[in-house]
């Protein structure tokens, strides 16, 4: 039994430690917001924008974090999101959303096969294959795009009939009080108040379908045979197989979810957030939700904070009309920098609180030395922030042993 | 009781012929040794019994039942369990998740944790193996490593293990606790196979010892009943007597080939890996160093190679290096045989005449100064190979595809190539079977004897003691003692470098 209970004692701690950082965020945002007087910061319509933002990129973290815990490296997720939002449109804009998620779902996997048929039996470098779906991808969805679309009424070569909507819900009775409480004005409270408010405004059942799968997946990764099987198979494959576990099957099943997934993310851009397909839509996300996925440490708790992270930004960066919101997120990133510094001291790592101390101090003359951003920089902004934060992340994060590598039944190594 | 009869068992593959007419008696509840040379068929004969290949002829019989294995889990469902010499662990799962996958015990759509912790608690404690089910297996040492292996097997309900080369990966202490380890296995009935070319630790040991030569079974002796010596072992196993490492004579000269002063690398820690270290290698020297694993030795010649930090200074043959880079070190006639043969001395997945030119590309018979030559590269590849006696079916075949022996060999054959001036040696014999040992000493003996000065780190303290003109004690980063290898017995030195007791 002790086990169990140094268990959950390592678990107390984590979660007392997750706290802490959780409070020091939101005191660190309370306080941005009042010295900068932003009040979007943290208002209703920002936190709920960035919710729509993060979802597609979190439902494409979620789905690399299913492929590469096999031991797949799944950078064709952007091409899975490009056949998912054309299946989305196609099926949506005839038969409905729910057909058009589901034929987001059946796109995505047929890409994940064909990625999982050159990856896993043949063993062709995960990268080349990687690169070739999202080529295949974007060829396939502008081919058929133009077939499927371009003669019929409200379509175009590039985009698609209108879709019909999913259902949204909005909780009025809790979200407009937390808003009033919002609008007071004090200190941590009504950021939180203003935070929470977002999560009752207007989600789409998609956003919720999102959310049940990330905690899905931590419970059928981490909790069943069927996970450990799998994750085994990223870590160590030929440990695996010398205890009678398919391989090659978890693999396919992981990349199939992989493809799910991603689709799922196409779907919610075309059905959720825009309504029609469109050429372009997903912009990159598949890499952007992969990054996040890194920043995650390749769990699903943390993929979804950077997704948040990133949605957040992103919802800055478009209801930021005169740049000014952008501007606040120039202090809160100082502010982080000089709180590493000073963490950093008590590691005796002089060269670091440098480092950082300097580009704290740069941040925060900037801060003081302008009113608004210019608009290029706030478009740059959220990749800018992944970037940053990513080259922060880096140093603790621990992919799965085998990521990456082809496993070849029988071969000694 | 017989717990396993193998008889009458061929295995041919193209070319070669590995098993021919195998007979062998296990009884139950023994340790059964099985020794034999590198390549003389000992690994595929256990992947026979353990299913991993079907044997061309003969009969399997499990506690007294005809039984044909056409996979893994036919002979673990039979009992058997094979303990494999690269452990087969996922170093980012707990020992539980180690443990249970494949198998794991579930209550709903769950794993059962509690049911599977308490279950290998207690395997753990009647077997006195002293795992946590929820320690990470990357924060365990390599001994702990192998009793999670023979955990594994014995959730499984294994009553046969195999183990194959189970020590060839453990230092000195860590073999005595796995032996003590299989003498509990023993009285709680359970039978081990073990496989092995080390002859002191298998009289150690083993209850009976079956000898293979050339692919087939020599002879089965019992320790009890009859006195075996390592000698008579050695020549059943290679015709020949069991060679010992003597250096026979000095031949050190009063010239200073590697002057090392108050070397240190840094851990990142309050105590550096290398703590200080200053010494001096003569040409025509050997200098020992002798140190429980861990205790700063791989830091101290990665350092002197060039590829870890450090500070102090290094001198070679009265020049200072300390600034050198590796390549400008090689050059200058550093030979470099590294403890991690497949990790850091050797390419896996290129020929072995490539691997002939690493560390050595920018010189001949490798390059002519511009473009490299591969086939002179090619043609001295085939002088190694006869010279260090490397099996191999060719030079064109991938380092992969050669046992540990023979890449070993071929390590050493690389590294002595073109008359170096030092040689650092990290565990030169490692693996290889007694034979190819005796091979190695002499080429050590001869460079030695024409002015090589050598820096030899061994685990193997009889090496250490037979081939050293002096030793030394690394002790957590620092020389603790001098010992006179003329004089010093292998209880002194294990002693010294536990810090139980300095020698003179």
């Amino acid at each position: 039994m002790t086990g169990m209970i140094s268990i959950a004692r390592g678990n107390y701690s984590r979660r007392v430690k997750l706290f802490v950082i959780l409070v020091s965020a939101l005191a660190l945002l309370s306080f941005v917001r009042i010295w900068s007087d932003v009040f979007d910061l943290t208002s209703r319509g920002t936190i709920s924008a960035a919710i729509g933002l993060a979802v597609p990129i979190g439902l494409a973290g979620l789905g690399g974090l299913w492929s590469e815990r096999s031991g797949v490296v799944n950078i064709g997720l952007d091409g899975m999101m490009i056949l998912g939002t054309f299946g989305a449109g196609w099926l949506g804009w005839q038969h409905g959303p729910w057909m058009g998620l589901l034929g987001a779902c059946l796109f995505g996997a047929a890409g994940a096969l064909v990625f999982g048929l050159a990856t896993i039996t043949f063993g062709v470098d995960q990268i080349i294959a990687g690169t070739a779906m999202n080529i295949l991808g974007v060829g396939f969805a502008q081919f058929f795009a133009n077939l499927a679309f371009s003669k019929v009424p409200g379509g175009g070569e590039t985009q698609s009939p209108s879709i019909p909507a999913l259902p949204a819900f909005s909780v009025e009775q809790i979200s407009d009080p937390l808003v009033a409480i919002h609008d007071k004005n004090i200190f941590i409270v009504s950021d939180l108040a203003g935070i929470l408010s977002g999560f009752f405004y207007r989600l789409s059942i998609l956003t919720i379908l999102a959310a049940t799968l990330f905690i899905l997946t931590s419970y059928v990764l981490w909790r069943t045979s069927f996970g450990l099987r799998l994750r085994s198979v990223g870590e160590n494959p030929k440990a695996a197989d010398s205890l009678g576990v398919n391989v090659y099957r978890y693999k396919y099943i992981a990349v199939t979810m992989s493809g799910v997934l991603a689709g799922l993310g196409g779907a919610f851009l075309a059905i959720a957030a825009s309504g029609v397909y469109r050429e372009g839509q997903v912009a990159g996300r598949g890499f952007i939700g992969l990054a996040t996925m890194i920043f995650g440490n390749w769990r699903p708790g943390g993929t979804a904070i950077g997704a948040g992270i990133f949605g957040y930004i992103d919802a800055l960066q478009l209801r930021d009309s005169d740049g000014t919101s952008l501007r606040a997120m120039v202090l809160l990133g100082a502010l982080i920098l000089i709180g590493l510094a000073i963490l950093a001291i008590k590691k005796n790592k002089y060269q670091t609180v440098f480092g950082l101390g300097l580009a704290g101090a740069v941040l925060v003359s900037w801060f003081l030395m302008t009113t608004a951003l210019p608009k290029e920089v706030a478009l740059v902004a959220p990749y800018l922030a992944t970037l940053l934060v990513l080259a922060f992340a880096s140093q603790r994060l621990r992919p799965p042993a085998a990521d990456g590598v082809p496993y070849r039944k029988g071969e000694d190594r | 009781m017989i717990a396993v009869e193998l008889s009458g068992i061929w295995k041919r593959f193209p070319g070669v012929i590995a098993n021919s007419n195998i007979n062998l008696i296990v009884e139950q509840a023994s340790v059964h040794a099985i020794v034999g040379e590198n390549g003389a068929g000992k690994s595929t004969l256990m992947k026979i019994l353990y299913g991993m290949q079907k044997p061309d002829e003969g009969t399997i019989k499990v506690n007294g039942t005809t039984t044909v294995f056409s996979s893994p889990s036919d002979s673990i469902a039979a009992g058997i369990g094979m303990v494999h010499q690269h452990f087969m662990l996922a170093d980012n799962l707990t020992v539980l998740e180690n443990v249970i996958l494949g198998s794991e015990p579930k209550r709903g759509l769950s794993i059962d944790f509690t049911k599977a912790s308490n279950r290998i608690k207690e395997i753990s404690d009647s077997y006195s193996l002293g795992l946590n089910p929820d320690d990470l297996v990357s924060e365990l040492g390599v001994g702990d490593r192998q009793r999670v292996e023979i955990l594994k097997v014995l959730y499984r309900g294994a009553r046969i293990l195999i183990l194959d080369e189970p020590t060839a990966v453990l230092v000195p202490h860590e073999v005595d606790e796995l032996f003590e380890a299989l003498r509990g296995l023993k009285s709680e009935g359970i039978t081990v196979m073990f496989i092995s070319h080390k002859l002191d630790e298998v009289l150690a040991i083993a209850d009976e010892i079956t000898v293979i030569r050339k692919g087939t079974t020599v002879t089965t002796l019992n320790t009890k009943t009859q006195k075996v010596t390592a000698e008579e072992l050695a020549t059943l196993m290679v015709g020949s007597e069991l060679p010992t490492p003597e250096t026979r004579g000095s031949t050190v000269t009063n010239r200073v080939v590697l002057a090392v002063k108050n070397l240190r690398v840094e851990s990142g820690q309050v105590k550096p890996h290398v703590d200080d270290v200053s010494f001096d290698i003569h040409a025509g020297e050997i200098l020992g160093i002798a140190g429980v694993e861990g205790n700063g030795q791989s830091e101290l010649v990665e350092a002197l190679m060039g590829t870890k930090l450090s500070t102090g200074t290094i001198f070679l043959n009265g020049v200072d290096a300390t600034n050198w880079s590796t390549r400008q070190k090689r050059e200058a006639g550093v030979a470099y045989i590294p403890e991690d043969r497949s990790r850091q001395g050797l390419l896996l997945e290129a020929p072995l005449w490539e691997n002939r030119m690493l560390g050595h590309q920018s010189q001949s018979p490798n390059s002519n100064g511009f473009l490299l030559t591969p086939k002179a590269a090619k043609a001295d590849t085939q002088r190694i190979i006869s010279e260090y006696d490397v099996r191999t079916p060719g030079l064109d075949v991938l380092a992969s595809a050669l046992s540990g022996g023979n890449q070993q060999k071929f390590i050493v054959g690389r590294e002595m190539s073109g008359e170096p001036k030092l040689l650092i040696a990290s565990h030169p014999t490692r693996g290889v079977d007694v034979g190819a040992q005796a091979a190695i000493w002499d080429h050590l003996r001869d460079a030695r004897a024409r002015g090589l000065a050598v820096l030899l780190i061994s685990a193997d303290l009889d090496e250490l003691i037979g081939m050293s003109d002096s030793i030394k004690v690394l002790l957590r980063g620092r020389f603790v003692a001098d010992a006179d290898p003329k004089s010093v017995t292998p209880q002194e030195l294990g002693n010294a470098m536990t810090g139980a007791k300095a020698v003179v």
